[in-house]
């Protein structure tokens, strides 16, 4: 027990006289007096003497995460000090999560970046600091600087946090007309779309377009808002038309279409204008509704050829072709593909040239002009081959031998009905040689055709060079 | 025949008080283990803890009976400390509680206590003694002796700093004592650092919007309150206000529902519980009672706030079963609300009140 400090004590009565006939006790220090004179010896050498403070020591032994929190409260910033908390633990619980996930997670933890602290506590402690005193604006500046610094790909979840913060202040600024709180709408509808959950993106991009309507704000890189948000609806819209496609969900899917382009009409520009009725028509082709979007389509080529869009133009011409293709009228179609095709041999778009020209070759397959069709699906077929992409060119040199098959078909079928020897030989021929015939119902001979080499196989190439024995 | 005589004790044992460990002139009638120098300490004794625990030290103190085979001695050794951990813990608990009621004098024999014990089941040099010193702090300065406080103080202080495993609740508690310290010392500075590492501590342990967090955000808010910092003591106060708001009103929700779900079942009445031990309700009704007063002294016109503040209150009262308290904050709560806000808050207390009154009436 020698070491527990003894209380005020209530001596006997002898040991008190005891005490004062003691020649020592006089000159006993009092522990108070020790205690004091220690503080005194302290500041003396904190003072004289180039040591370590009280602070310095801290800041050795503690770890920087906790003396910024510290600091934060010793000056009152507790609400500051519950959201950078609140943040370091959903740090912390990351990597654990990730680890669930089986997910490589190379974030370091928040302790080993400084800065990030730092950052954290220049501007949470403004923040709170203005929002005391109802300087919203200013709460709403520091918040989106803290937004934008940590906007790259690993900490995307805190700039989300900041963005949804940033919200919420917004509500409150009144002053400036709404122009932050359109902001704060358009970051929300960013953050919802990345997420992917497109409906509440909408929403908030609905309520960024509304709040910029009218008005002439520009961001910091000069664009207008309300352009921005008239953008970034009408994409919003596509992307969610888009999943209604999906779902076969056409009648909500053109709603949303025609609201799009409504807005990109109000948003004074063209091109935006004319990529909003294209996806509609696509849209109303998709459906089944052709009469409609070949008018919605007609327009989107009107602006393309206002604005010189080749590209968009050829786009135009594809889906108009469709939809005409899908009503029957075939030689329109045919047309409207040829214009197709121009433009993309002159833009030197292979991809587009090899779509023109199969769908060509599917309607005069249809239509039974089977020469034709084997000329364009040759065509699609040495496109694919000059771009070496084999699933393309697996795909086109089916098309074109299914052509080629059905032209061939017609000659053998000349010779059976015609029932002539000369016919019998033609046939014995092929069936020696089988390489491509043609039937002339006048001469009422076969001549092997000249063909072009690049779709025959080496065994069919040699039977080519045998043949005239045969014949 | 409670009076000893020191000569007469057998050579080379030591009889000393219990409270300051003179040498014993007296003796406990009931227990016949506890000593004292003289009636001064045996009263304080007596009416701080001794009166609790009189019987619970007999066979702590007298010698272990003999056993006949080595389990039963080591059963009875198990039992012995399981005995002296639950007189650390209870000692302890009394203590806090006079403390918080503001009966500091009567707090220093029960600290005193479970700090002897905690020496005897740890050792000296442990980090278990922190919580007893820190006690015996707190009960200095209530009763204004800094000196002996910071006496205290240091010894916790050191023998943390020598533990390496110390938990954050512990820091914390380490760190408010030392907080009220300077605040006692009107060290302001001083005060605000280690009341920060206290908010730090307590939120690590037991996270930032826990009671246990409130109250170095109470002390925290104190000293802006002295610094007249009005904004910044206020936005302090709310978040204590409403830490104790949703702590005591998930309780209160909790409980009307399974009254609600299940008396009509089994006819069983649900006993009303805060969750709170006694150190905590009365530290909850100390914070509470004295937001509230700075609160109506410094603006009327925030009436949400007092609102906020006496509808806790009203909850803890009634939650502790002191009905007429309740209602009394209820009914204040009521009259603010009927003047100022808004008909869902005012529905709000008129059912607080109704629940109260039916309570009244049942016992």
């Amino acid at each position: 027990m020698a070491t527990f400090p003894p209380l005020p004590m209530t001596h006997t009565r002898l040991a008190i006289l005891a005490r004062q006939k003691l020649p020592c006790s006089s000159k006993k220090i009092p522990r108070a007096q020790l205690i004091k004179e220690k503080e005194d010896i302290d500041y003396y050498l904190e003072q004289n003497f180039k040591g370590l403070s009280k602070e310095e020591v801290a800041a050795h032994r503690n770890s920087y995460k906790k003396s910024i929190c510290v600091d934060m409260l010793r000056d009152g910033f507790h609400k500051s000090f519950t959201e950078l908390f609140a943040l370091m633990e959903q740090w912390d619980k990351l990597p654990e999560a990730a680890k669930a996930q089986s997910l490589f997670w190379q974030q370091r933890p928040l302790e080993d970046q400084p800065d990030k602290l730092d950052n954290f506590y220049h501007y949470l402690t403004r923040a709170e600091a203005a929002e005391r005193k109802g300087y919203y604006e200013e709460v709403y500046n520091n918040l989106y600087a803290l937004a934008c610094y940590f906007d790259n790909s690993e900490d995307k979840w805190v700039r989300n946090h900041f963005y949804e913060r940033c919200f919420n202040i917004a509500q409150l600024i009144k002053a400036d007309g709404g122009k932050k709180e359109a902001e704060a709408e358009s970051h929300m509808g960013l953050l919802f779309e990345e997420e992917g959950e497109l409906l509440k993106a909408a929403e908030h991009y609905e309520a960024f377009h509304e709040l910029t309507h009218g008005r002439l704000w520009k961001d910091g890189t000069g664009q207008l808002l309300n352009l921005v948000a008239c953008e970034s609806l009408v994409r919003t819209y596509r992307l969610l038309s888009d999943r209604m496609l999906e779902n076969k969900d056409y009648k909500q899917a053109i709603k949303i279409l025609i609201k799009a382009s409504e807005i990109a009409r109000e948003g004074n520009d063209r091109s935006m204008e004319g990529e909003a009725s294209y996806y509609l028509g696509l849209a109303h082709l998709a459906s089944g509704e052709y009469e409609t979007a070949l008018t919605v389509l007609n327009r989107y080529s009107e602006i393309s050829t206002s604005l010189d869009d080749d590209h968009g133009l050829g786009r135009a011409y594809e889906a108009i072709a469709k939809a005409l293709q899908s009503q029957g009228e075939t030689t329109e179609a045919i047309n409207y593909l040829e214009k197709f095709v121009t433009i993309a041999r002159n833009n030197l778009q292979s991809l587009d040239m090899i779509r023109a020209c199969t769908m060509l070759g599917d309607i005069y397959n249809e239509k039974g002009q089977y020469s034709k069709a084997s000329e364009y699906f040759q065509q699609a077929f040495s496109t694919a081959m000059e771009l070496m992409k084999t699933a393309l060119m697996d795909e086109t040199k089916v098309h074109y031998g299914i052509a080629r098959a059905h032209q061939m078909m017609l000659a053998m079928k000349g010779y059976i009905e015609s029932a002539d020897s000369n016919g019998l030989n033609c046939l014995l021929s092929w069936k020696e040689t089988r390489t491509q015939i043609e039937y002339d119902p006048i001469l009422g001979e076969s001549r092997r055709a000249t063909e072009d080499n690049i779709y025959q196989l080496p065994d069919a190439e040699e039977e080519t060079r045998r043949s005239p024995e045969n014949q | 025949m409670n009076v000893i005589y020191p000569l007469a004790v057998p050579k080379g044992r030591r009889l000393s008080c219990e409270v300051c460990e003179a040498p014993a002139e007296r003796m406990c009638t009931a227990c016949t283990v506890t000593y004292y120098c003289g009636p001064v300490h045996q009263k304080a004794d007596w009416d701080s803890i001794h009166a609790k625990i009189c019987q619970l030290l007999i066979p702590l103190r007298t010698t272990m009976p003999f056993y006949n085979s080595e389990e039963e001695r080591q059963h009875g050794l198990q039992q012995l400390q399981r005995r002296q951990k639950h007189l650390i813990e209870f000692c302890y608990t009394v203590a806090q509680k006079y403390l918080f009621e503001g009966r500091h004098e009567d707090a220093v024999p029960a600290a005193l206590h479970s700090l002897r014990f905690r020496m005897n089941v740890h050792g000296l040099s442990s980090v278990e003694l922190v919580p007893a010193y820190l006690l015996l702090a707190e009960a200095s300065l209530g009763l204004g002796r800094i000196v002996q406080a910071e006496e205290y103080l240091s010894q916790a202080q050191w023998t943390v700093l020598k533990s390496t495993d110390c938990s954050n609740a512990t820091h914390s508690l380490l760190h408010r004592n030392l907080g009220l310290l300077y605040i006692a010392k009107k060290n302001l500075d001083e005060a605000r650092y280690h009341l920060a590492n206290d908010i730090y501590f307590a939120s690590c342990a037991y996270g930032t919007e826990d009671i246990r967090t409130s109250g170095g955000y109470f002390h925290l808010a104190n000293i802006f309150y002295g610094l007249k910092k009005m904004e910044l003591a206020d936005t302090l106060y709310t978040k204590v206000s409403e830490i104790w708001y949703t702590y005591l009103n998930s309780h209160y929700q909790a409980l009307l529902e399974a009254r609600s779900q299940q008396t009509d079942l089994l006819g069983k009445q649900f006993v009303n519980d805060t969750g709170l031990d006694e150190a905590q309700e009365a530290e909850a009704i100390r914070i509470l009672t004295s937001t509230l007063i700075i609160q109506e002294s410094t603006s009327t016109k925030a009436p949400q706030k007092s609102i906020l503040i006496l509808k806790t209150l009203s909850i803890l009262y009634y939650l502790m079963l002191e009905c007429s308290k309740a209602k009394e904050y209820a009914m204040k709560a009521l009259s603010l609300a009927e003047t100022y806000v808004s008909e869902e808050e005012q529905r709000f207390i008129q059912e607080l009140l109704s629940v109260i009154s039916a309570e009244e009436k049942q016992p």
